[in-house]
C-alpha cells in the first residue's frame, strides 16, 4: 500500500518535466548574478525594481493592455451571440459553423500569422495594435465561445418563458433575467481571452509593426544578455498575473454552472 | 361574473414543419373551472397549453380569453400566467423577489408589492419566506414559489404545465388536494396539462383526452371512466379489459351482444360512442369483474378460468385469469380487505359480471 506504484512515478516524472522549467525562471529571477544558471550567486529582489523605470518596457505593457482588454470585450461579445445560438437553436449548419469558430484552436499559429499579415496588408491595414488585436480576437473567440457554452448548457429555457410570461418584454428578460445567471460566464470568458491575448506571442510578433506587445518586447530583450535578468522577473511577473487570472476565472466559470443546478 | 366563456379554441391547428401537433382543437372553458388535458406525452397538449399562453401561435383556428381574440398578443401581454414544469425559479433572486418579479414589470406601485408578495406566499403557506433563496428551496417549496408568483399576477387563468411531474409520490398527493383547494378558494380558472389520469381525475372539473394532436372525449372524471368514447380513452383512463363483441339486438337505450367466453349478455347503449355498427368493442374494468373460486349467484353470467398471474398492488390484488375463447387474459381486481390472496397461478376459478357493467366502446376497428 506504501509503495507508489508505477503509474504514480510515471505521473510524477510527467508533471516535473511539464512544470519544472517554467519554475526554474522565477527562481532565477531571484539570482543576484546575471547568468542564468546553478549556482545561485546571491538572492535580490533588485530585477524586479528596475522593472518599473524601463519607459520601452512599460509601453509594451501598456499596448498589451489595450490589446487584451479591446480583444477580451470583443471576443466575450461574439461568444456570447455565438454560444447562445449554438445551445439554444438547431439550425441547418450548426455543427459546421460551431467546427469552423473553433478552428483557431488548432490551427497553427505561424499559418495564421503570416496570411493574416498578407491579408492586412493587401487590403491597406498597416501592423499596428489593431491589426493585432483583429488577430487576437480571432484567436480567441472559441475560448469564449466554449465558456459561454457551459454557461448556458445548464440554463433552463422556461427561465426566460417565465419572465415574458410575467409580463416582461424581450429586453427587460435580457436584462433581468438571461444576464444576471450567465453573468459569471461572461466574466470567465472575458478573464481567459485576455489572458489569452496578454500572453500570445506568434501574431502579435507579425502583427504588431512598431508597436510591440509585452510577449514581442521581452523576446527583443533576450538577445541582450544584459537584459537577461530582467526579462526573468518580467517573464515571472507575467506568469503569476496569467495564473491568476485563470484562476480567478475558472472560479467564475464554476460559479456559473453550478448556479444553474 | 361574465357570461361569455373564459377560454375558447375555435378549431386550432398546429404544425411543426410537416409535423402536425395539434389539428383541429375546439374547446370552451367555464370561468372558475378546472379543466385539465390529459394524454401520452407527444399528444398534443402542452402545445395546446402553450399556445393559450401565447409562447406559441396556431398555425390556424382562433384562441379567445375572456371573449378577447389573441390573435398576435404574445404572452407578456395575456392575463395569463404559467406554473412551468420545471418551476423555472429565477436562481439569482430570493424568493421575496422571485414572486415580485411579475408586479415589477407591471408598473405596480412600490408601497402595494410587498403586501401583495406576502399574501401570495400566505395563500401558498410560504409566508415569511421572502429572503430565502432559491437555492435552498426544496422540490415542494420551488412549486409553491412557483404558484405564489403567478397568483401574485392575479390572472385569469392559471396555466399548470405538468406541476406535479417533479415531486415525489407523498408530496404529489399532498399538493393535488391543495391546488384542488386553492383553486376553489380562488375561483380562478385552472387549465393543467398532465399525462397522469389519476392526478386528472382527483383534481379536475372536466377532462379533455388527447390523442396524436386530435382531442378524443371532454367530460367528467366520472364519466370518462364509466362511457369512455373509444379503446384509447377506457385504456388510457384506468385499466380495462376489452373484448370483440357483436350487436344482436338494439332496443332503446339497450343492446344484446354476444361476447366471447361470456357468451350473450344485455348492455346499456354508450352515448359518447354513437355507433350502429354490428362488429362493436366492449370493456369491463377489473374491478367490476369478481372472482371466485366457486360459481356465486352474484352476475348476470360466470364462466370458468385459470389464474396465470397474481400481481399484489398491496390495496388491491390483480389476478390475470385465462379463459376459453378469449385471446387474451382477463384482469380481475379485488379489494384486499383481509390480507389474504385467495387465488394462486394454476387455480381454476369462476369469473362473474353483470351487463350494467359492461361498457360500449363503439365500432371495433380493428
Amino acid at each position: 500500500m506504501t509503495r507508489p506504484s508505477g503509474l504514480a512515478i510515471y505521473t510524477i516524472l510527467y508533471l516535473a518535466f511539464l512544470y519544472l522549467p517554467v519554475l526554474l525562471l522565477p527562481l532565477f529571477s531571484f539570482n543576484s548574478g546575471t547568468i542564468a544558471a546553478f549556482p545561485i550567486k546571491g538572492w535580490t529582489l533588485d530585477w524586479y525594481r528596475q522593472l518599473g523605470s524601463q519607459q520601452t518596457l512599460l509601453d509594451a505593457l501598456g499596448n498589451s493592455l489595450i490589446v487584451g482588454a479591446v480583444t477580451a470585450f470583443a471576443a466575450t461579445g461574439m461568444g456570447l451571440f455565438a454560444a447562445r445560438a449554438y445551445v439554444r437553436y438547431r439550425f441547418p449548419g450548426r455543427a459546421a459553423s460551431e467546427g469552423l469558430v473553433m478552428l483557431p484552436l488548432v490551427v497553427p499559429g505561424i499559418i495564421v500569422a503570416s496570411s493574416m499579415l498578407v491579408l492586412f496588408i493587401s487590403i491597406g491595414l498597416k501592423p499596428s495594435l489593431t491589426t493585432v488585436i483583429l488577430g487576437h480576437t480571432f484567436l480567441a473567440v472559441p475560448f469564449s465561445v466554449a465558456i459561454l457554452k457551459s454557461a448556458f448548457d445548464g440554463f433552463d429555457v422556461s427561465l426566460e418563458e417565465a419572465s415574458y410570461d410575467l409580463g416582461e418584454n424581450a429586453f427587460g428578460t435580457f436584462r433581468r433575467v438571461t444576464l444576471p445567471i450567465v453573468a459569471p460566464g461572461i466574466v470567465a470568458s472575458l478573464l481567459v481571452t485576455f489572458t489569452v491575448s496578454f500572453d500570445e506571442f506568434v501574431l502579435a510578433f507579425f502583427l504588431s509593426g512598431s508597436e510591440p506587445t509585452l510577449p514581442v518586447y521581452i523576446w527583443s530583450q533576450i538577445r541582450f544578455p544584459a537584459k537577461l535578468p530582467n526579462t526573468l522577473a518580467l517573464g515571472s511577473v507575467l506568469l503569476l498575473v496569467s495564473v491568476l487570472l485563470l484562476v480567478v476565472a475558472e472560479i467564475f466559470r464554476r460559479r456559473s454552472a453550478r448556479g444553474l443546478a | 361574473m361574465t357570461a361569455h366563456p373564459i377560454i375558447e379554441l375555435r378549431d386550432v391547428d398546429k404544425r411543426f414543419g410537416a409535423f402536425t401537433a395539434v389539428s383541429g382543437l375546439s374547446l370552451t372553458l367555464e370561468p372558475g373551472e378546472f379543466f385539465s388535458l390529459l394524454g401520452p406525452s407527444g399528444c398534443g397538449k402542452t402545445t395546446a397549453l402553450r399556445m393559450i399562453a401565447g409562447f406559441q401561435e396556431p398555425s390556424d383556428g382562433t384562441i379567445l380569453i375572456d371573449g378577447q381574440d389573441m390573435t398576435g398578443i404574445p404572452a407578456n401581454r395575456r392575463p395569463t400566467n404559467m406554473v412551468f414544469q420545471s418551476y423555472a425559479i429565477f436562481p439569482h433572486l430570493n424568493v421575496g423577489d422571485n414572486v415580485a418579479y411579475g408586479l415589477r414589470s407591471g408598473g405596480i406601485a412600490k408601497g402595494e408589492i410587498a403586501g401583495r408578495v406576502s399574501d401570495a406566499l400566505g395563500m401558498v403557506e410560504l409566508g415569511g419566506l421572502e429572503k430565502r433563496g432559491a437555492g435552498e428551496l426544496s422540490g415542494g417549496q420551488r412549486q409553491r414559489v412557483a404558484l405564489a408568483r403567478a397568483l401574485v399576477m392575479r390572472p385569469k387563468v392559471l396555466l399548470l404545465d405538468e406541476p406535479l411531474s417533479a415531486l415525489d409520490k407523498r408530496l404529489r398527493e399532498q399538493m393535488q388536494f391543495e391546488l384542488r383547494d386553492l383553486q376553489q378558494n380562488l375561483g380562478i380558472t385552472f387549465v393543467m396539462v398532465t399525462h397522469d389520469q389519476y392526478e386528472a381525475m382527483t383534481m379536475s372539473d372536466r377532462i379533455g383526452v388527447m390523442f396524436a394532436g386530435k382531442l378524443a372525449q371532454v367530460d367528467t372524471p366520472e364519466q370518462l371512466y364509466a362511457r369512455p368514447c373509444n379503446r384509447d380513452v377506457a385504456e388510457f383512463i384506468g385499466g380495462m379489459n376489452v373484448l370483440p363483441a357483436s350487436v344482436s339486438a338494439r332496443e332503446g337505450e339497450g343492446l344484446d351482444v354476444e361476447m366471447p367466453g361470456f357468451g350473450r349478455l344485455g348492455i346499456a347503449r354508450n352515448p359518447n360512442a354513437l355507433s350502429t355498427a354490428t362488429d362493436i368493442l366492449v370493456g369491463i374494468r377489473p374491478e367490476q369483474i369478481e372472482i371466485a373460486a366457486d360459481r356465486s349467484e352474484w352476475g348476470d353470467v360466470a364462466v370458468q378460468g385459470r389464474v396465470e398471474h397474481v400481481a399484489f398492488y398491496g390495496e388491491t390484488i390483480h389476478y390475470r385469469v385465462a379463459m376459453q375463447g378469449v385471446d387474451r387474459p382477463m384482469t380481475a381486481s379485488v379489494p384486499n380487505h383481509f390480507h389474504t390472496v385467495d387465488h394462486r397461478p394454476g387455480d381454476s376459478v369462476w369469473l362473474a359480471i353483470e351487463g350494467a357493467s359492461v361498457i360500449d366502446l363503439g365500432k371495433n376497428d380493428t
